[in-house]
């Protein structure tokens, strides 16, 4: 599903993000990128769907070398990635069902689409009956979970989280963690990146280690280090 | 398709009420640089008006009496054609009263009074001479010459209007053409602001939208439409002002009762066209400007 083949960036001449790292994502998996903040984690995620370029290698992801398509290509491959972050990053003006509708509505989906599937997908996260509320009205995981509905609501093939869990308690945390391993169970590609130990070594999930830069550590079924 | 529509419309409209102040300044300036545009354009008509009895290096014409019989013309025609070595025989023309009735209709546009009186009948024709000679006595002496001359009823000198009109023409266009260009580069300057405000302002969604996958032309054309929407309404803002000032201009000139001046007027029909023009200039630069600002600020 996405295969990075000896990848190189740098932000400058100084800093180099990714050296030389080569993994590949089979469809279906579940994949943590770990390692201490400034390794390249994010530089992953964000080369896995076009937002960065690399200076050398290839990145492949569901077939496509996706650097070697033209600009106006790219927002149909981001279509087939759901994207989770830290800050959630809902528009706050918008409510819940708003929010979610949102992301299917600037694709151009019809109305009577996105009167079905957004629903579907606010259940699925456990948010029925929040439709109206709006972004401050919720606690943290919430609002986490109105992001994670944003990112599933197209049926994506990948999903790319980066420190999904980074502002939440552990135990909300972990309900997140729930709601993710439930996702990737419809055949859903996960992709995340995280320095929380107590979350990998409960999942169990293959485990790829950064360090300033390089993949020093790729482990099926790991734990944190 | 229709969802995409109304989410344009919504979105050039929520953004246009948020930016109240900047839309006003983008769109009076606009109005102002397109104003300036369109009188540029009548200043530019009312002195060609002026100018189009001695269009094509005329420097002499010759006007014949309505009731002068052919053999009349036909003297006077062979009298002119005799100094080959003062007038260029190949380009001397003769309009007879049809068509000098037709350039009257230019001509006195802003005067019916004068108009109401001409009818193809009575008005005079006349034969337009090209000198091959710069000496303005050489050609003022031949002018004379014909002034007995039966069937003659007057003889004009292009001299006599073309020094002063020509040059305070030539001034006044280049005047009022640098200044509505540059006042269109100030308000293209102020849309593009507006537009950059505009996306400042939505930079989280922007953001969001590029991440779901929404194409660059999608996000972009709620910017070209807020653009040319402002650039519109400067348009017809500027139409009214137009409207207005050529209205007062042909009142004034009309009051005067000089056909001299009458020909500064210009006709009804080219003030539309010209104002058709204003609000395709007013849209496509606002439409363009922002753009090219969406697509500079779209790379987050």
């Amino acid at each position: 599903m996405i295969r990075l083949e000896s990848v190189t960036k740098s932000y400058s001449t100084e800093v180099t993000a990714l050296r030389d790292a080569s993994f590949e994502v089979a469809k279906g998996e579940f994949v943590f990128l770990v390692g201490p903040s400034g390794s390249g984690k994010s530089t992953i995620l964000r080369l896995m769907n076009r937002q960065e370029q690399p200076e050398r290698g290839e990145v492949w992801v569901a077939g496509k070398d996706i650097n070697a398509m033209p600009d106006s290509k790219v927002p149909f491959l981001r279509r087939n990635i759901g994207n989770i972050f830290q800050d959630y990053k809902l528009l706050l003006n918008k409510t819940v069902f708003e929010n979610v509708a949102f992301a299917l509505e600037v694709i151009g989906r019809p109305k009577h689409v996105i009167k079905q599937q957004v629903p579907a997908v606010l259940d699925l996260v456990g948010l029925s009956d929040k439709e109206d509320r709006f972004p401050h009205q919720l606690s943290g995981g919430e609002q986490q979970r109105v992001s994670i509905a944003r990112a599933f609501v197209n049926r994506p093939l990948i999903l790319l989280a980066d420190e999904p869990t980074g502002n939440l308690d552990p135990a909300t945390g972990e309900g997140i963690m729930r709601l993710l391993d439930r996702i990737n169970g419809t055949g859903t590609t996960v992709v995340m990146a995280t320095h929380d130990q107590r979350i990998v070594n409960q999942m169990r999930k293959r485990v790829v280690q950064l360090d300033r830069g390089v993949i020093v550590r790729d482990q099926e079924r790991g734990v944190y280090d | 398709m229709l969802a995409r529509i109304s989410y344009a419309f919504r979105e050039t409209w929520a953004s246009f009420k948020r930016n109240v102040t900047l839309t006003a300044a983008a769109v009076v300036t606009s109005a102002v640089s397109l104003l300036l545009v369109g009188s540029t354009f009548l200043i530019q008509r009312a002195f060609d008006n002026l100018l189009t009895r001695w269009k094509g290096d005329v420097e002499l014409i010759v006007y014949v009496r309505s009731d002068a019989s052919p053999e009349q013309i036909a003297f006077i025609q062979e009298a002119i054609e005799s100094q080959p070595t003062i007038i260029d025989v190949s380009k001397l023309r003769y309009l007879d009263q049809a068509e000098s009735y037709a350039e009257a209709q230019k001509l006195f546009a802003g005067d019916p009074g004068t108009l109401r009186l001409l009818t193809p009948e009575n008005i005079p024709s006349q034969f337009k001479v090209v000198p091959t000679t710069d000496d303005s006595n050489l050609i003022r002496e031949l002018g004379e010459s014909f002034r007995g001359v039966e069937g003659v009823r007057e003889v004009a000198y292009a001299q006599d209007v073309f020094d002063v009109v020509s040059r305070v023409s030539q001034f006044i266009r280049v005047a009022t053409t640098v200044m509505s260009i540059v006042l269109l580069m100030v308000a293209i300057g102020l849309i593009w602001n507006t537009i950059r405000t505009a996306m400042f302002a939505r930079r989280r969604e922007i953001e969001v939208m590029k991440l779901v996958g929404a194409t660059n032309w999608f996000i972009r054309i709620p910017f070209m439409l807020e653009g040319l929407l402002q650039g519109l309404i400067g348009g017809v803002l500027s139409c009214a002002g137009l409207w207005g000032l050529n209205t007062a201009w042909s009142n004034a000139v009309t009051d005067f009762n000089d056909t001299e001046l009458a020909a500064l007027v210009v006709s009804d029909g080219y003030v539309r066209w010209v104002m058709v023009m204003l609000l395709v200039i007013g849209a496509a630069a606002g439409a363009i400007g922002s753009g090219i600002a969406a697509s500079r600020f779209l790379d987050v």
